[in-house]
């Protein structure tokens, strides 16, 4: 992942290395430097306003006050630090029900993904775009509609369950719909394609000499991508990681479009004291802990699985 | 009448009303719009934060406002719920004659997909006291309504202006308990909240609430239930009134909700689009719109029934509201009274298969049942089934035996209500 950032050409260092004589050169290099901040100015102001300013204005909210009935919905400011207390002390058990499920769709978003990415990397040839498509193709229809169809395919005598019960090999009041496990399922085949992504760069990427030499060194196969594929798919796998855990965690449309009582996650309590209960500052305190929490356990994770050791697994790649 | 939808060539009466109910469209509407969660969350938020200095909204209604039809302007933005109005050859045939009666243009849009987020778009403009662009607002009875008249965010009608409404308004729809007088509101539709059921489902036909909850009657999982209106519906089959409920009788309602949930028969809670469930048959009943329920049986020919049970069923009404600030208020309520004469409120009806604050109108579709009888036998028994299915046109019994919900006016009743009923559903 790391390797164009340390290989390419800097556009700064290089110009300050020249000799004093070539002016032309330097009022170049001073050119390429504004530059720089030319091309970063659109991304910066970009995430200046759709983040920073967001961010602070979600936070703020969290502190305020008001009702829609006392004060015409109007929020004062007051420190309103109770905001935190009752998200806590009432909703506590959503974010790890929330955490609990993005996790396990995690696991099975890298489980089934890793095989895939693995044998298209390796084994895909000519074909190998085509089939990377293929694991894209489903963005191409919209996230809620995806999602709604799988109503179909989970319902009580839907797709799935009913040739099994018209066999009798369920039982007739069995369901799948409105359960965890739907919403387990939900989440997993939506956030898969972020999952295969990082997963097949980072493999695609390996030096196949490197698994040559691993078993010129009488390792086996089993051995040689134990010891050298799946070390040097680390970045990906971390990527993957983050890209599927941290989304999941937030998601309330599979909850609410496949989950029923006894899966509400934090996403749609957010959305409801957003939308329905027009509780803006509960609801901004609720997001504040949301990220907050996803920003420790992405750092604890990333302590823990090292994002400079990723990179220099993947810079002994190249 | 011209304006009949099977008018048109290759145009499937029963395809436009599969469109036409206006509940069941709303949770995929829902489910879209969640997309733009954030952007419409964050404005009000905006809206919110800036909105500390400016006038606080106290400002609209009042006497100021002119209702002299020779004031109106000539166009009118009229906001309502997907396929709540007729519509044939994608124009609105009643809408295009309260033109040529007033030169009024009315722009309608269907962007109402439910209360609360309808209701959070509205919100920065009336907290800022401003004009929301629109002249006319549809919003179902209940606290976005109440909130709406006691932070003067609904202009006050002038009473004097609206002949048709005093002359032809049902009684139900006449001076509601949440708007003595309908100083602010005037019913566009209305409707009732039930049990609507599968009758191949179900083990044996259910007369009662309690029945949901017993697998004599309903298979197991099989059952589901509207959030929203639950609480207001079991209260009122807990003999309880729910209009001056308190807070003893919301906990006796969330118990027997809780009860639902835990029972054998349980499937799921709702906000909308259990219709979806019923027809993929994932549900056997479920607590129910009646237009919903009506329209399958009548126009798609499920075997659906609605009943009001044992001890009532919950009256709803959506109100048509000016807000504050709007510019064509006069426009407004000439078109708000041009939908109470009997022959508009007729077209409106034959489409949306609600109850019409126009009694009047059973009748009228009865005729044109008996008119379309040597031309269309098909449609004419519809309309037949239409004019004379009781729902629709209740009667003094029927009235007797529903309730329109509890009006939240406070935000500690609010929260209280909230908290009271939330966690059933929220684990």
């Amino acid at each position: 992942m790391g390797q164009t950032a340390a290989g390419a050409p800097g556009l700064i260092p290089e110009g300050m290395d020249l000799p004093p004589a070539r002016k032309g050169e330097r009022a170049l290099a001073r050119r390429r430097r504004t530059a720089a901040y030319g091309m970063l100015a659109p991304g910066g102001v970009y995430l200046f306003l759709g983040f920073v300013v967001p961010l602070i204005i979600i936070v703020y909210t969290s502190l305020t006050s008001g009702g829609l009935f006392t004060s015409g919905g109007q929020l004062t400011f007051t420190w309103e630090w109770s905001n935190y207390q009752k998200a806590l002390s009432e909703y506590g058990p959503f974010y790890v029900r929330s955490i609990q499920y993005a996790a396990i769709a995690t696991v099975l978003c890298i489980g089934l993904a890793y095989p895939m990415a693995y044998w298209i990397a390796f084994y895909g040839g000519r074909w190998k775009s085509t089939l990377f498509m293929m694991i894209l193709v489903p963005f191409f229809v919209s996230f809620v509609i995806r999602t709604v169809q799988w109503n179909f395919i989970l319902g009580t005598n839907g797709l799935l369950l009913g040739p099994l019960k018209s066999a009798g090999l369920v039982p007739e009041d069995f369901h799948v719909l409105r359960t965890p496990m739907a919403v387990i399922a939900g989440i997993t085949y939506n956030y898969m394609p972020f999952a295969a992504l990082p997963l097949y760069v980072a493999l695609e990427r390996i030096d196949r000499r490197l698994v040559e030499a691993a078993k010129d060194l009488y390792a086996s196969k089993a051995t040689a991508f134990r010891k050298v594929v799946l070390p040097l798919s680390v970045p990906g796998i971390f990527a993957a990681v983050i890209l599927t855990f941290v989304p999941a965690t937030g998601d309330y449309v599979n909850a609410s479009v496949l989950g029923g009582t006894g899966t509400t996650m934090i996403g749609q309590i957010i959305q409801d004291f957003f939308l329905v209960k027009h509780q803006y500052s509960i609801a901004a305190a609720l997001s504040v802990i949301l990220m907050a929490g996803m920003l420790v356990i992405a750092l604890i994770y990333a302590r823990a699985l090292g994002t400079e050791d990723s990179t220099l697994a993947a810079g002994a790649a190249t | 009448m011209t304006t009949d939808p099977q008018n048109q060539p290759g145009f499937s009466p029963a395809f436009a009303r599969g469109m036409t109910s206006r509940r069941m469209s709303r949770r995929n509407m829902l489910k879209l719009g969640g997309a733009s969660v954030g952007a419409l969350s964050m404005s009000s938020i905006l809206a919110a934060c800036a909105g500390t200095d400016s006038t606080s909204g106290q400002t609209g209604g009042g006497t100021a406002v002119d209702f002299d039809p020779a004031n109106a302007t000539d166009s009118l933005n009229f906001s309502n719920w997907p396929l709540y109005i007729d519509k044939a050859k994608g124009e609105y045939p009643s809408l295009n004659l309260f033109k040529e009666e007033t030169g009024i243009t009315v722009n309608y849009e269907d962007e109402i997909n439910d209360n609360a987020s309808f209701f959070g778009e509205l919100l920065p403009q009336l907290q800022a006291g401003q004009d929301t662009g629109r002249d006319i607002v549809v919003i179902t009875n209940g606290e976005y309504v109440a909130a709406m008249i006691q932070n003067g965010w609904a202009t006050e009608l002038d009473t004097s202006r609206r002949p048709n409404f005093d002359a032809n308004a049902a009684s139900w729809a006449k001076s509601p308990f949440y708007d003595p007088g309908n100083k602010y509101t005037m019913a566009w539709q209305s409707g009732l909240t039930g049990v609507g059921f599968n009758t191949e489902l179900v083990n044996k036909t259910p007369t009662k609430l309690d029945d949901l909850m017993s697998t004599e009657y309903f298979p197991s999982a099989s059952v589901g239930v509207l959030k929203s209106d639950a609480p207001d519906l079991v209260m009122i089959n807990l003999g309880i009134d729910p209009k001056t409920s308190q807070q003893a009788e919301w906990d006796e309602a969330a118990a027997w909700l809780a009860q639902l949930r835990d029972s054998d028969t349980f499937y799921a809670g709702y906000d909308q689009g259990y219709v979806d469930d019923l027809n993929a048959k994932n549900l056997s009943g479920s607590m129910a719109w009646s237009g919903d329920v009506l329209y399958y049986k009548i126009w798609a020919g499920k075997p659906y029934e609605f009943i009001v049970p044992g001890d009532g069923a919950l009256l709803w009404i959506d109100n048509m509201i000016i807000p504050q600030h709007a510019k064509n208020p006069a426009g407004a309520l000439q078109m708000m009274d041009f939908f109470y004469q009997p022959e508009i409120a007729q077209m409106v009806t034959e489409w949306v298969l609600y109850m019409s604050p126009v009694p009047e109108v059973q009748d009228l579709i009865a005729a044109h049942g008996k008119d379309e009888e040597g031309s269309d036998p098909e449609y004419a028994q519809q309309l037949a089934d239409t004019a004379s299915n009781a729902l629709l046109w209740p009667d003094e019994a029927l009235l007797g035996q529903v309730s329109l919900g509890r009006n939240l006016t406070t935000d500690a009743e609010s929260e209280a209500w909230h908290a009271t009923f939330d966690p059933i559903w929220e684990q």
